[in-house]
């Protein structure tokens, strides 16, 4: 089996509002991430794939079968949304139970998944805790194993970091990058730092396009020549944060070393071309594709 | 082990501890508090043994044309169509058909007609929201040579021309215009009826039905309505569209658990009302099964409706529209439960069906078949509104439909505006 997501022109409509405009991707084995501003259009997309919303026009195949195979697609894929939960009154294993329930996975079967998802996303201990009593983290945590109950080929997680702690995110993203060992795993969100971490493959995504597809040191390429640092002094700040996409400030004794995304070299003194960073490599790309960049402005 | 799951949901779920709560105090304070006591034989010198319903042709011709006067003389014809309160106003061409018939019916002409009504007091009465004047037409005769045949067939066209489930109907006449006062032998009788034909258990289980019945036409929408929101509420509803389970197992399993565990408290219900007859007709001859045959027939249909109908009304609609719907049809069954005839009075399409009496069991066997038509028809209806729900279920898991909204930014009314 081809085991890939091909996704080809595909266009998506709510209303007379298009959402998704010429979509044009493959989707290897390994971690991919989809990275996008909120409101880009990732959510609809990850929602197509995840059969959840019907696309326009275009086609879409996930390891060979198109997504019009509703039921096929649903066996194969799990799905995490952004804004998800459970029934507060079940206990984890409970919760996993009736979802394993719907994916139609025999109870034996079930039960032995349960314990060995449970220990992979460090929850085994809190497997008789009830949902409600779950924090952020472990909530999420339990979203994955929901997501990988029926051991799917295709995971689609959606903003699966926002709202959690440094620590809890890192471990979240280990986690991810582990399953995504031996099947597709698509991570969207707009968190620059969790696409470094983990994906070796991108896509970024504004407005319902995709501006740009590759890898990370593809894109770190692309944007080479176009990052610069500077030292200024403070009171000069809000001047250059009008003038130029600013994406970092280091606050120094009496100057503040200013990163700037721009095309052509800053007229500021002291300003050295610097090596992009991912987060500057985005930056540049949503730039040179003409949307509207207000890094620093405050 | 998913019906097992929804089930157990079920159980752990408000809306359900407070349908059980409403259920058993309908059965209680009705049933084993007011009327399902022991019955004794008639004492001989009563002065009321309550009334019967008896096939007799001249006095349904005489009640049906004084009442259909009445009604023609006040514009004004109660009908119950489809079991639902309608005041049904005709025309001048209507009226004037109906006073041809009633002219054919009682061998009287237009001028000895309005003579009639202009000596017929006028009473006013109000529903609360409307008053009203009708007239006391005290007698109208019937014609010497109108036959029962021609009869039923004037009252056939009557009951077309106001749109039918008037009492007019011809499968309505005897009940409701044959109702002549028990003597002692009758209610001897019906007494002997009790305890040889109904073999007491048949008796009490339809008063059992006629309680539970008005309760169970209502309450389980909106514990299948708060089931099937509780995915949307609970923001559960994502995690559970991309499952590989179809629309069709899921919802009917659901559907099934719902049905199941609100028949488990009115089972139990039936079970302490047979050990109750067993201790207190001990001796006598009961029949084993009606207690559990008749309730189950008579009330399952009640729960697999409501709660079809809780289900769809909730995936139809969305957020509050869904809400104010279910208030309808509360109302709606409500209006249902006070207007259904207390006795006899079954008819095909009546929801809620009622026999408040533990006599009277020549009036319920003169409906059976409207009762059997009736309870098939309704568990059609439920299994049509089920899977109705799954298609709306089917068109919402893939993103082809939201549910309709009544209010607020995306409601229809704007949208179409």
């Amino acid at each position: 089996m081809n085991e890939k997501i091909v996704i080809k022109n595909v266009n998506k409509f709510y209303g007379r509002k298009q959402a998704l405009f010429d979509i044009n991707l493959t989707i290897e084995k390994g971690m991919f991430g989809l990275l996008g501003r909120n409101g880009a259009g990732k959510t609809t997309l990850m929602k197509t794939l995840a059969v959840l919303h019907k696309k326009k026009s275009g086609d879409i195949t996930i390891c060979d079968v198109p997504v019009e195979k509703a039921k096929e697609i649903r066996a194969m894929t799990g799905y995490l949304p952004q804004d998800f939960s459970m029934y507060p009154n079940m206990k984890c294993d409970e919760a996993l139970e009736y979802l394993g329930a719907l994916s139609e996975i025999s109870k034996a079967e079930c039960k032995k998944r349960i314990t060995s998802l449970l220990r992979r996303v460090n929850l085994i201990e809190h497997r008789h805790k009830k949902v409600r009593e779950l924090s952020g983290g472990m909530k999420r945590r339990l979203g994955i194993a929901q997501a990988l109950i029926h051991d799917p080929k295709v995971l689609i997680v959606d903003e699966p970091t926002a709202g959690l702690d440094p620590e809890e995110r890192i471990r979240f993203r280990n986690l991810l990058c582990e399953i995504a060992q031996d099947r597709i795993v698509i991570l969207s969100t707009h968190i620059v730092g969790d696409i470094e971490a983990t994906c070796k493959n991108i896509a970024v995504m504004d407005a319902g396009k995709i501006l740009w597809k590759g890898t990370v040191q593809e894109i770190l390429e692309n944007a080479k020549g176009h990052i610069y640092t500077t030292n200024v002094e403070k009171r000069f700040l809000p001047q250059i944060k009008k003038e130029y996409i600013v994406t970092g400030m280091l606050a120094q004794t009496d100057y503040v070393t200013v990163r700037i995304v721009s095309d052509a070299e800053p007229d500021l003194p002291n300003t050295v071309l610097t090596e992009p960073d991912l987060e500057s490599a985005y930056m540049y790309c949503l730039h040179s594709n003409g949307c509207d960049v207000m890094g620093g402005e405050e | 082990m998913l019906f097992s799951k929804e089930c157990k949901k079920i159980l752990h779920s408000f809306t359900y501890i407070l349908y059980c709560a409403l259920v058993i105090l309908m059965v209680v304070s009705q049933y084993f508090g007011e009327s399902g006591g022991k019955v004794y034989p008639p004492v001989k010198g009563g002065d009321d043994y309550g009334y019967k319903i008896e096939e007799d042709h001249d006095i349904i011709m005489s009640s049906a044309t004084v009442a259909l006067t009445t009604e023609y003389f006040a514009n004004r014809y109660v009908c119950y169509p489809f079991g639902f309160y309608k005041a049904v106003h005709l025309n001048n061409k209507e009226q004037a058909e109906v006073e041809k018939y009633i002219s054919e019916l009682s061998g009287l002409d237009s001028k000895e007609l309005i003579d009639i009504k202009n000596n017929s007091n006028i009473y006013n009465y109000t529903d609360g929201t409307h008053y009203y004047s009708d007239y006391n037409v005290m007698d109208v005769p019937v014609s010497e040579t109108l036959t029962y045949e021609r009869f039923t067939e004037i009252m056939g066209d009557v009951d077309d021309i106001l749109g039918g489930g008037s009492d007019y109907a011809v499968e309505s006449l005897v009940v409701r215009f044959s109702r002549i006062p028990m003597t002692y032998e009758d209610a001897v009788e019906d007494y002997n009826e009790l305890i040889e034909d109904d073999k007491i258990t048949g008796a009490y289980a339809r008063l059992f039905s006629d309680y539970a019945g008005i309760v169970l036409a209502i309450v389980p929408v909106f514990v299948a309505a708060a089931l099937t929101a509780a995915d949307r509420r609970r923001k559960m509803n994502e995690l559970i569209y991309s499952r590989k389970t179809s629309s069709f197992r899921l919802v009917f399993t659901r559907y099934a658990s719902l049905v199941t565990m609100m028949f488990i408290p009115v089972f139990l219900l039936i079970v302490i009302a047979f050990v109750q007859l067993l201790s207190m007709y001990s001796g006598e001859k009961m029949d084993m099964s009606v207690m559990f045959t008749l309730p189950t027939f008579w009330l399952l249909p009640n729960i697999m409706t409501a709660s079809a109908i809780g289900m769809l009304v909730t995936e139809l609609f969305s957020g509050g529209a869904a809400i104010l719907v279910q208030f309808v049809w509360w109302f709606m069954g409500l209006m249902m439960a006070g207007t259904a005839g207390l006795d006899g009075m079954i008819g095909k399409y009546t929801f809620i069906c009622r026999h408040n009496s533990l006599g009277m069991r020549r009036a319920f066997f003169m409906n059976w078949d409207n009762f059997v038509f009736n309870r098939i028809f309704y568990i059609i209806i439920s299994l049509a509104a089920a899977v109705v729900a799954v298609l709306i279920y089917d068109m919402k898991r893939g993103g082809r439909f939201d549910g309709i909204r009544l209010f607020g930014k995306n409601s229809i009314f704007r949208r179409k505006a």
